[in-house]
């Protein structure tokens, strides 16, 4: 798990939200005007028009009352037609639960970690797949029977069965959901033993750089031969330092350091000794460093706290005097903390990655992250719902059930694999062109790296290739990144959830669907015939 | 009666093609239709199956869109969803919310029309009065017989008070009492001054209650008339009296034979079936356990004794 998520940028994820927006919705423009000229001449130009006005009319006149009433018949149909049963089977899997989850040899923070990650998973996989089925048969279920036709002759918008739709399973998947992570939260806080094992830290990280054994700048430390390099290491009894920048946004009396670093040892000593660590802390500007008083044994596979006092005294190399100094005065430039790690031990190496060392500050009860993760769950049966919604204003139950399932998946797991062939990471760049440059660089025996020859051939290849590209990025584009709606890894690893890496984009993508969404049921109701044989 | 100076349901060559997936004609249901419907009347859609009335109404509704010419309902396209405020719908079979109950049902649909909460819960229970479903009233649809779902259909159609009423086969599936009462209730429609259009199969109960009907076959518009004067039989005359004696009768006779009519037939008149099933039903509740004889007095024999009697 990566517990360093980058920030997201609201200006751009709008950018982003609104370049996508533009191309569906000039596609869908062009399309139409096209079927419309061919099929009645100018008089389908007209027609357009007409029908944009009809749009911006019904969309003025949304009637909260009439969206209302839709969706408080969509919460009565969903409970009279018992989709409240989903209890009955989370309760059976509560009854026995902590049969199979219970390891006594586990230690208490990864026994919390189980049952934390259990009942969240729990919950979202029996709510997801009872939403998504509900939500994709409804609106076909009555345009089958045909009660929607007592709707939409009464002065009812598509828009408003459409959204009431929406809102309706939106609270039935909110019921469910409120129902169920409550009885979860009130089951995991009766089997963990210790309440302190129940902790929502709030980290603070800090960019890592290093300099190597002769103290000079570096971009990685050490590889001990792992193939995966997920840590770096530095050498004991020399002058390489791992270099951690904090920002600080607060001056509390004092910090808490909190590290879990990885030891790799080349020869065996004594086991029972852990490494020994010096922490210093370094004002860039000034030059001024000061070691922590005591050097701190690091036990590996455990987390090691650290507290330093708001006021430091060491001893001046040159003068031998005892000098103290203010840690926010004296040691942070520019708002920032550095603090150098250093290995004691000669031949041992000490590993580490940016999320291993963090200032914590002040911890949030469980119940916040707890229920931040709830949330998560909660954003992502909204889309859900939004998309199975829409999927069901054009196609039959089962269709749009595959449909919104196939995009949970290709939300899920596909995003990075697009974005390598989409060469939007530099580390990972594509070399052998597109698809049709890759077929002709095949059919030629051309490797990947030799240049095509100059010509009206190449260069169609590379248009085709790029439209397919763009192609790729509108898809790339429409499907969510459901990824950062997984907030439960956080919560189950002891942490607060960040809301500016992971609850605000959330928010963000579900909201970014609820227009399009409305936009294509809308135009699905309105452009075809309910009563069509 | 209609009043000729106001179309509250323009129609103007109207045609409908029903398409399969790929765009190809599959068949043309309705063909340059164009007709009026006036405020006030009673209008009735008659037609074997597939003559396109049903489609006419759906096209009305906007549930279908035409493949050629013009609609204004209420002076407003067929397309404007805001003419539907002063429409009411009975669809041909109800396909009303089944997990529903009578209250619920009609409270839903008020909600649509934005009625006020006071004003909805008033018309709700005036209209399960009046379609006399108050045993019922909190009973689920699926539940209820197909004449109980015709009525909750019919309250439903009406929770706005609309000024044209649209019934697709109002009397299907209803016993000869809620036939009655349904044609009772267009009649009250009519004299509020409401437009209703209906279609049905039920030839006799479209005479008993239509001021003017239209027959369409396969798409096209045959037959567009008042009732009355459609039905009307210019070259004969009808004279009844009081029952006449033979003897009364042959004078008649004479009397015509100089006046060179054509006599075609001298009988009984006979009421209608409908009349004579009601009759029964009312003295059976006046008079329980008693015989009903049409002509006259009922039979003072218990109804028993009558059935073993007739048996033997």
């Amino acid at each position: 798990m990566t517990i360093q998520p980058a920030d997201f940028d609201l200006a751009a994820g709008l950018l982003q939200w609104g370049k996508a927006m533009l191309s569906v919705i000039s596609i869908f423009l062009g399309v139409a005007l096209v079927a419309a000229v061919t099929a009645s001449g100018k008089k389908g130009l007209f027609t357009v028009l007409d029908g944009l006005i009809r749009t911006v009319r019904d969309f003025a006149s949304l009637s909260p009352r009439r969206v209302l009433a839709i969706s408080r018949l969509t919460f009565k149909e969903a409970v009279r037609r018992k989709a409240l049963l989903v209890f009955v089977v989370f309760a059976v899997l509560f009854m026995f639960a902590s049969w199979f989850l219970t390891g006594e040899s586990h230690r208490p923070g990864a026994q919390m970690k189980v049952y934390v990650t259990f009942v969240l998973t729990a919950v979202s996989w029996l709510v997801l797949p009872v939403m998504l089925l509900l939500s994709c048969w409804g609106l076909p279920e009555d345009i089958r029977l045909r009660s929607l036709h007592t709707v939409v002759t009464k002065p009812v918008r598509r828009n408003e069965v459409v959204l009431g739709r929406i809102l309706g399973f939106s609270a039935v998947g909110t019921l469910i959901l409120v129902v169920m992570s409550v009885t979860g939260f009130v089951w995991v806080q009766r089997q963990v033993s210790d309440e302190t094992d129940l902790t929502c830290r709030v980290p603070v990280y800090g960019e890592l750089s290093f300099l190597d054994r002769l103290g000079v700048p570096t971009e990685k430390g050490v590889n001990v031969g792992d193939i995966i390099e997920t840590r770096s290491f530095i050498e004991g009894g020399t002058n390489a330092t791992a270099i951690w920048k904090f920002p600080i946004a607060s001056q509390p009396d004092e910090l808490r350091l909190e590290s879990r670093f990885e030891a790799f040892r080349t020869w065996k000593g004594d086991m029972e000794q852990t490494l020994r660590v010096q922490f210093s802390l370094v004002n860039e500007a000034t030059g001024l460093k000061v070691p922590l008083p005591n050097t701190v044994n690091i036990a590996e596979f455990s987390t090691n706290e650290v507290i330093v006092n708001k006021t430091l005294t060491y001893k001046d190399n040159i003068t031998g005097k005892d000098v103290t100094v203010d840690v926010y005065q004296d040691l942070t430039t520019d708002g920032t903390l550095q603090i150098h790690v250093q290995c004691l031990d000669r031949n041992q190496y000490l590993g580490m990655s940016q999320g291993d060392f963090f200032i914590r500050l002040a911890d949030r009860s469980f119940a916040t992250g707890y229920f931040k993760a709830v949330a998560g769950i909660w954003l992502l049966i909204m889309l859900v719902v939004i998309l199975s919604v829409t999927a069901s204003c054009f196609v039959k139950g089962p269709v749009a059930s595959l449909l919104v399932f196939s995009l949970i998946i290709i939300g899920q797991f596909f995003h990075p694999f697009m974005a390598k062939i989409l060469n939007e990471n530099p580390e990972e760049k594509l070399k052998g062109g597109g698809t049709f440059e890759s077929i002709y660089r095949l059919v030629r025996h051309m490797n990947e790296t030799t240049a095509l020859p100059e010509g009206f051939l190449t260069n169609t290849i590379k248009a085709v290739d790029g439209a397919l590209v763009n192609c790729l990025w509108l898809v790339q584009h429409i499907i969510p990144d459901l990824s950062t709606f997984k907030m439960a890894p956080y919560v189950a690893s002891g942490f607060d959830i960040p809301w500016n890496g992971s609850m605000l984009p959330a928010i963000v993508i579900t909201l970014g669907y609820v227009i399009p969404c409305l936009l294509i049921g809308y135009f699905s109701l309105s452009l075809r015939e309910l009563e069509a044989k | 009666m209609s009043n000729e100076t106001e179309a509250v349901i323009q129609i103007r060559n109207l045609s409908k093609v029903y398409r399969d997936f790929w765009g190809r004609k599959k068949v043309q249901a309705l063909k340059s239709l164009s007709l009026d419907i006036h405020k006030g009347e009673v209008f009735g859609l008659l037609g074997p199956n597939g003559s396109g009335k049903t489609t006419t109404m759906k096209l009305l509704l906007g549930l279908l869109f035409a493949t050629e010419g013009e609609i204004k309902i209420l002076g407003k396209p067929a397309s404007d969803v805001s003419k539907n405020e002063r429409i009411g719908y009975l669809p041909e079979e109800s396909y009303l919310y089944r997990f529903l109950n009578a209250e619920e049902t009609l409270d839903f649909y008020g909600r649509l029309f934005d009625i006020p909460a006071a004003e909805r819960r008033k018309r709700t229970d005036d209209l399960i009065k009046m379609v006399d479903l108050d045993h019922a009233r909190r009973r689920q649809l699926k539940e209820y017989s197909k004449g109980m779902t015709r009525r909750i259909g019919l309250a439903q159609a009406l929770i706005n008070n609309p000024d044209l009423v649209l019934l697709d086969e109002p009397t299907s599936g209803l016993d000869p009492l809620g036939t009655r009462d349904m044609k009772n209730l267009i009649r009250k429609l009519r004299d509020e001054g409401k437009t209703v259009v209906m279609c049905s199969h039920l030839l006799a109960d479209v005479q008993d209650i239509c001021d003017r009907i239209a027959i369409l076959h396969a798409g096209e518009l045959k037959v567009l008339g008042s009732v009355e004067e459609l039905l009307k039989k210019e070259n004969s005359t009808q004279i009844l009296t009081s029952k006449l004696s033979p003897e009364a009768v042959n004078d008649v006779k004479a009397v015509l034979e100089k006046h060179n009519a054509t006599i075609e037939s001298i009988d009984h008149p006979t009421s209608s079936l409908e009349d004579l099933f009601h009759r029964t039903v009312e003295r059976s509740i006046e008079r329980p356990g008693e015989r009903f004889v049409p002509s006259g007095e009922p039979k003072n024999e218990p109804a028993e004794e009558t059935a073993e009697a007739e048996s033997t």
